[in-house]
């Protein structure tokens, strides 16, 4: 992987989701030292509604909405979805008590990861293979060298392929457990 | 999506379902109950009424107010209460959720060892030494009861009583408040309790500046300089002569 590619992908992607553990450790360590663990207790609510609301380019791609720019909603998807899932991670906090809101959170993770290795590392890292193989070709190597050459990055491709792939089951995944979550909270908490 | 794995999505997630209606303490319960309630991990409605939470009326079944800190809920004695005088007979209301949580989860929700007073009855409120002990310093030991006149219900530091609105204690005043204010009586005081005031003295050095009204001290005097004598020092025979 060239230098670049590192600089201009792999770190936004690295900066961005370490940004996502950190704020959430600092806001989690300061919500408890000024003794206001109750904010993140309410936090999921916005956490969910902003992830929600990140859907509306969901439901654009799919053509069940005919309005709105995909491309504006896909920067207004990827915004939401961070934001919302960083006051779900701050709601969640560092306690492990239900398994079941553990299970979302851990899906909810997973479909961030997801969602960042589609912008960050996919589409640039399947240019920057597609490129290795015409420049080996170039150079006179035949097919099976070429494909043994850039063995590893095709591996890796893979990889984040997969990753892509899951992003739409493991929001089902989460989209379920939050739901449940959501239902036993109406269920045994008394909200007044 | 494969049917595949459409069909293991879906079996996990019915598993994960039919786990929460088996297992809902493990599943969906906010971490463990406290001891004494054990034996309810697994029945979350003996606490909880659907769609409006845990409800006190559940809790005053076993839980009969005029027993809390003497007796427990099978109606024996108890020997080592929690707090030294039962209080839950003075609450306003009973609404237990207000103090108490079960969970674990929930607990870290709660302001550790904070009571709101509010809840006591305004006569029961007033008696701070009927459920506090005075603190072992030297000052605190001279003081019963009064606790409002310094402290607030709401935090016991910082005390809100700044006695150098009254009167500063420099060097020469910081002596044991009982020198001023004799028998606890923190509404009164006197400046004759050391041998440095004595009454003969004291009126002896007024009459000579022609000051005949000099029992209340502190209305000119608010610290030991002597240069810092308030008001117009009415007592005055002469009405005003500096």
């Amino acid at each position: 992987m060239t230098t670049s590619l590192w600089r201009q992908h792999v770190l936004p992607f690295s900066i961005i989701l370490g940004l996502l553990a950190t704020i959430t450790l600092l806001s989690d360590y300061f919500l408890h030292l000024l003794n206001l663990v109750w904010v993140g207790r309410y936090l999921g609510i916005p956490g969910t509604i902003l992830i929600i609301g990140s859907l509306v380019y969901s439901l654009r791609k799919r053509k069940y909405i005919s309005s709105g720019n995909p491309k504006s909603l896909l920067t207004l998807h990827e915004f939401m979805a961070w934001l919302g899932s960083l006051f779900v991670l701050i709601h969640a906090g560092i306690h492990f008590n239900a398994i079941l809101p553990w299970l979302a959170t851990v899906a909810m993770s997973v479909n961030v990861v997801s969602g960042m290795v589609g912008k960050f590392l996919l589409d640039p890292s399947r240019r920057h293979l597609q490129e290795q193989r015409q420049d080996y070709l170039q150079r006179g190597l035949q097919q099976p060298e070429v494909e043994q050459a850039v063995f590893w990055d095709a591996v890796a491709l893979d990889a984040m392929t997969k990753w892509r792939k899951i992003h739409i089951p493991i929001f089902i995944v989460f989209a379920v457990l939050a739901l449940g979550h959501i239902i036993s909270i109406f269920l045994f908490w008394g909200w007044v | 999506m494969s049917r595949f794995l459409k069909f293991v999505l879906a079996a996990n997630l019915i598993a994960v379902a039919a786990l929460s209606f088996t297992y809902p303490q493990l599943m969906v319960g906010p971490g463990k109950l406290i001891p004494g309630h054990k034996q309810l991990n697994a029945d979350c409605f003996a606490c909880h009424t659907p769609l409006s939470g845990a409800s006190s009326e559940r809790c005053i079944n076993c839980h009969k107010p005029r027993d809390i800190g003497r007796l427990t809920t099978k109606g024996l004695f108890i020997a080592k209460p929690l707090t030294s005088t039962p209080f839950h007979q003075q609450l306003i209301s009973q609404n237990c959720m207000g103090c108490h949580s079960d969970h674990a989860g929930v607990k870290s929700y709660k302001q550790h060892g904070h009571f709101n007073h509010a809840q006591l009855r305004l006569d029961t409120r007033e008696k701070c030494q009927d459920c506090h002990k005075s603190p072992n310093d030297s000052l605190h030991q001279q003081i019963t009861g009064n606790c409002s006149k310094c402290h607030s219900q709401e935090k016991w530091l910082p005390a809100t009583f700044d006695h150098n609105k009254y009167f500063i204690l420099d060097r020469d005043h910081s002596t044991r408040c009982a020198t001023c204010h004799v028998r606890n009586d923190y509404k009164h005081y006197t400046c004759y309790g050391c041998h440095e005031h004595s009454q003969s003295n004291i009126r002896g050095k007024h009459i000579e500046e022609g000051i005949r009204n000099f029992d209340n001290c502190i209305k000119c005097h608010r610290s030991a300089n002597e240069d810092d004598i308030q008001g117009n020092v009415r007592g005055r025979e002469d009405g005003g002569d500096d």
